[in-house]
């Protein structure tokens, strides 16, 4: 457990080990906590939500090989810089 | 086990967007779901934890079958959706807000290093109750640490528990 609310930018950090599921209890009810009054962390996690439903339901052969050969280079470049 | 839920506008809850079947003359039907604290299942307030879950419109709320209860919620495998508090929407979301607004200015004019914090209160009241409730605690927070932010939390809690039983 946290000694101080979260922040904005602590959001940001979790967001995705709240959406696995992976946060402590503890953790996961001050998450909550600060989404229930940031409008603006609430419309991000929301956001989050909606590109892992919409990403979700995208299976490899509907992808563009194009798209996939795209993807591929700048995954390469990205872990060279 | 009577407790209280707080949904948006629609009926729909903040954090999973499920739309709750709401009341009318008669309670909602009952939802079913597993427990798995913050995972899934029936998530509720009781009186001491509604200032850290405050919204749009208050429900009470009938739990039953397994109920876990945790620092500032209760997870239950069977809910449903005793009635609207009409107070809440009312009048009582906005006389909680002010009161809120207050005791941030209170605390904030109580410090000499926390004025700065005083200006920021006023302009957020557009913002809400939530916000104003946790700004109130932020501030207090500055002043006396986490344990000063629990306390205001607290007293907001038992602000609204206070006129929710009148």
């Amino acid at each position: 457990m946290r000694d101080h609310h979260l922040t904005c930018q602590e959001i940001v950090e979790l967001v995705t080990d709240y959406l696995e599921y992976a946060l402590d209890s503890e953790t996961a009810a001050q998450f909550e906590e600060h989404i229930n009054f940031c409008d603006g962390c609430a419309a991000y996690l929301g956001q989050m939500r909606a590109a892992i439903e919409t990403v979700g339901s995208v299976e490899p052969e509907d992808v563009p090989q194009e798209t996939l050969d795209g993807l591929l280079v700048a995954f390469r470049e990205w872990k060279r810089t | 086990m009577i407790g209280y839920k707080f949904l948006r506008a629609d009926g729909s809850t903040v954090f999973s967007g499920f739309s709750w079947p709401l009341p009318g003359s008669e309670p909602g039907p009952w939802v079913e779901v597993p427990v798995h604290p913050c995972r899934s299942g029936i998530h509720a307030c009781r009186a001491g934890d509604l200032s850290y879950w405050v919204g749009e419109t208050l429900y009470e709320i009938e739990l039953d079958g397994e109920i876990v209860e945790q620092r500032h919620k209760v997870i239950a495998s069977r809910g449903r959706l005793l009635r609207r508090v009409r107070a809440w929407e009312d009048g009582l979301r906005d006389e909680f807000t002010r009161m809120c607004a207050n005791r941030a200015h209170e605390i904030a004019r109580a410090e000499p290093v926390l004025t700065a914090l005083d200006e920021d209160i006023e302009p957020s009241i557009s913002d809400g109750p939530a916000m104003l409730g946790f700004m109130a605690a932020a501030i207090a927070e500055e002043r006396g640490g986490m344990d000063a932010y629990r306390a205001e939390r607290e007293r907001q809690a038992a602000w609204l528990a206070e006129r929710l039983r009148s």
